[in-house]
């Protein structure tokens, strides 16, 4: 009797375990495949199973063995400017984040806590926006984008300057026109609308009774309470704005402003692309920073609730 | 410290839906009042009405002299512990007793020496650093209040503040913020629904029900003298026994009642203009109905139907043939010979009857 209960618990637990890893290696094989690819001296073996998920590297005879080689992974810096890609990608990525999360936060708080006319209706239309496909909007935000370009000219021309640098801040080409479209997002709002009704009215009144102002309500009650919406939020945004491709492909026409996705795809793929050792590394390269963004964030997660009412 | 002055407080959620139907009420400087009601009778209204958190749709509230019907909450000068405690999560108790005083830009040593004030009154100095989800719901209740007290405020507001805990629990806190009280000299305003709590703690008991100040007074008053049937099922456990009757004699001090099987009874009340014919009812607390001899002249035959042991009294649930309600004698504890389907004799004792009109309103008792 007690050996079958064993038994019968290491059977679950061990087709939870299988399972749970299946699932893994279902997730995670384009990336590992990518990265045995970039690793290896060529591609001859990564189109056969199982050798193409672990890197090999020639011996100058014909003959491949098991190895790993990061020489691709300096080519990426040789062939494309991978520092200039990375550090337009970081800007982007942290404007949209921190944009994202400050709008969303201040347009949620009002929605789910303040009573005043039209609220729901203004919801509504929110989240309306969500039924539009991205593609949609395209041709509008080119025509803002370039508009406002124009009138940063006019502008600067009018106070008495022919320089017409300051359409770089907010015309093509410039990070604020790569990510302006996306702040305001409705999914951002709604995600942290919920999250501010979750908490305890109690809360809340017990802070005003404090004399805390609206404001000092929602900086030091609602926000530190919500973290983990915040940082779900926010690791939503950052993959996000950091795969970004149609919308930065349009506006960023010149090289020096052109974040990852954008740079690694013009240079390295194509006909006349160098080697696709190459781009495998490039786009392990490219993945690096959001696991590592990812990890820190991950202890955020944990309820931030816990102990405030009964 | 401050008076509070409620003149005709008003309070609307809806349109058509009237949850507080008009209020008056003064509560002198350093009081302890209890509102007590059953759940949904609109005290927490009234309370978060007086704490700024909820609009007045009517009337006047004052603190102290002062007209705050749109003062802000934080204005008041109140402090309010909640039932659900409502403790900042992310803040350790330090900083949660803390954030009144940072808000309102006290020096950082004063904030430390009125925490740690606070801390040493609750006796919690060692929980000081701990953030709420450590701490026990006892312990919470009391970071609740010290957040209260270290505001130093004119008026505490504790909405049903020990309803959380376990009995015995709350039996402890009950004692302490009776002491606090007492050391703080600080208009306390107490919502509860357990008259108990009302009656031990408060200097002066509101019964409170749909939306309508039923009786103020003094925690005995109210006890000896309800003024209306409401009040009077309300205080007291077990709840009083009440009968309906027909006023069957109307003599100058006293009342004659008769229940159903011809069961005669009086009643020391002043009958006013009450009339031979009348239907009113009887009412008598379980303590004052007495077991007596059969030689007894008037002694009602009753059937034991339930007994219940407390140690320090038993409960009997008695029956008399042809009457509907249940009866409950409140008796000593040496009676344990009782059981059930014994016959015994009971009596109402004349000076303990109370009597209530159709409407529910009190006759004025005689003594
Ligand atoms: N925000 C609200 N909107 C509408 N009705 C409410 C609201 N808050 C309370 N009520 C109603 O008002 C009545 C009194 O509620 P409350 O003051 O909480 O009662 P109590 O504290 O005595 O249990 C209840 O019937 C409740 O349904
Ligand atoms: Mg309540």
């Amino acid at each position: 009797m007690f050996k079958s209960k064993t038994l019968t618990r290491a059977l679950v637990m061990g087709s939870q375990y299988a399972s749970l890893i299946l699932f893994a290696l279902f997730t995670t094989f384009p990336l590992l495949w990518a990265l045995s690819f970039g690793l290896s001296t060529d591609g001859s073996t990564a189109y056969f199973f199982p050798q193409g998920f672990i890197p090999h590297i020639a011996d100058g005879e014909g003959n491949y063995n098991i190895g790993a080689t990061f020489s691709w992974f300096e080519r990426v810096f040789v062939e494309i400017p991978f520092s200039t890609y990375f550090k337009n990608s970081m800007i982007m990525s942290t404007a949209s984040v921190l944009g994202t999360v400050l709008i969303s936060v201040l347009a949620a708080y009002p929605l789910s806590r303040m009573r005043f006319f039209g609220r729901n209706f203004i919801f509504i239309a929110i989240i309306a926006t969500m039924m539009l496909p991205s593609e949609a909007s395209l041709v509008p935000n080119y025509i803002t984008v370039t508009t406002l370009g124009r009138w940063a000219n006019s502008l600067q021309a009018m106070l008495g300057s022919d320089a017409e640098t300051w359409r770089r801040f907010v015309g093509i080409n410039s990070y604020f026109a790569a990510i302006a479209p996306s702040l305001a997002g409705a999914f951002g709002i709604f995600l942290m609308k919920q999250a501010f009704e979750a908490v305890p009215q109690d809360l809340i009144d017990a802070a005003r009774v404090d004399g805390a102002t609206e404001m000092q309500i929602l900086w030091r009650i609602m926000l530190p309470v919500t973290t983990p919406s915040i940082a779900a939020l926010s690791i939503f945004t950052l993959v996000n704005a950091w795969n970004d491709f149609l919308w930065p492909s349009i506006i960023m026409r010149s090289k020096e402003m052109q974040p990852l996705a954008v740079g690694v795809f013009n240079d390295l793929t194509g006909p006349l692309s160098g080697s696709q050792n190459t781009l495998m590394a490039a786009i392990v390269l490219t993945v690096i920073p959001v696991l590592i963004f990812f990890s820190f964030t991950q202890r955020y997660f944990i309820s931030g609730m816990d102990g405030a009412v009964k | 410290m401050a008076s509070i002055t409620l003149k005709n407080i008003k309070k609307n959620y809806t349109k058509d839906v009237c949850v507080i139907k008009g209020v008056d009420l003064e509560i002198k400087d350093g009081e302890f009042v209890v509102f007590v009601g059953p759940s949904g009778c609109g005290k927490s209204t009234l309370m978060r009405m007086i704490a700024g958190l909820e609009d007045i749709t009517a009337g006047e509230l004052y603190i102290g002299d002062t007209l705050s019907n749109d003062l802000h909450a934080s204005k008041r000068g109140i402090a309010m512990v909640f039932q659900s405690y409502a403790l900042y999560p992310h803040m350790s108790v330090y900083d949660n007793m803390a954030f009144a005083l940072k808000l309102a830009g006290t020096p950082k040593p004063e904030i430390d020496q009125r925490v740690k004030k606070a801390a040493d009154i609750l006796q919690m100095s060692h929980l000081l650093e701990r953030k709420p989800k450590a701490l026990s719901g006892g312990q919470r209740q009391r970071v609740a209040i010290g957040r209260a007290i270290v505001r130093n405020p004119k008026v505490f507001l504790l909405d049903e503040p020990l309803s959380n805990l376990d009995a015995s629990l709350r039996l402890n806190m009950r004692v302490e913020l009776s002491k606090l009280h007492q050391e703080l000299k600080t208009t306390m305003l107490y919502v509860t629904h357990d008259q108990v709590e009302a009656m031990t703690l408060a200097d002066r008991i509101v019964v409170f029900n749909a939306g309508i100040i039923q009786q103020v007074g003094s925690p005995l008053e109210m006890y000896e003298n309800p003024s209306n049937l409401f009040v009077a099922s309300f205080l007291g456990s077990p709840k009083m026994n009440l009968f309906e009757a027909q006023l069957v004699g109307v003599e100058q001090n006293a009342a004659v009642v008769r229940l159903p099987k011809g069961i005669t009874a009086r009643a020391a009340v002043n009958p006013g203009s009450a009339k031979v014919g009348d239907k009113v009812t009887l009412g008598i607390r379980p303590e004052h109905i007495q077991l007596v001899d059969e030689s007894v002249a008037g002694a009602i035959p009753a059937k034991v139907d339930l007994v219940e042991h407390l140690g320090d009294t038993v409960l009997a649930y008695v029956e008399i043939p042809g009457v509907n309600e249940i009866i409950c004698m409140k008796l000593p504890a040496n009676m344990t010979g009782l059981k059930f389907g014994d016959t015994v004799r009971i009596v109402f004792p004349e000076q303990h009857s109370m009597l209530f009109d159709a409407e529910g309103l009190a006759f004025k008792r005689h003594r």
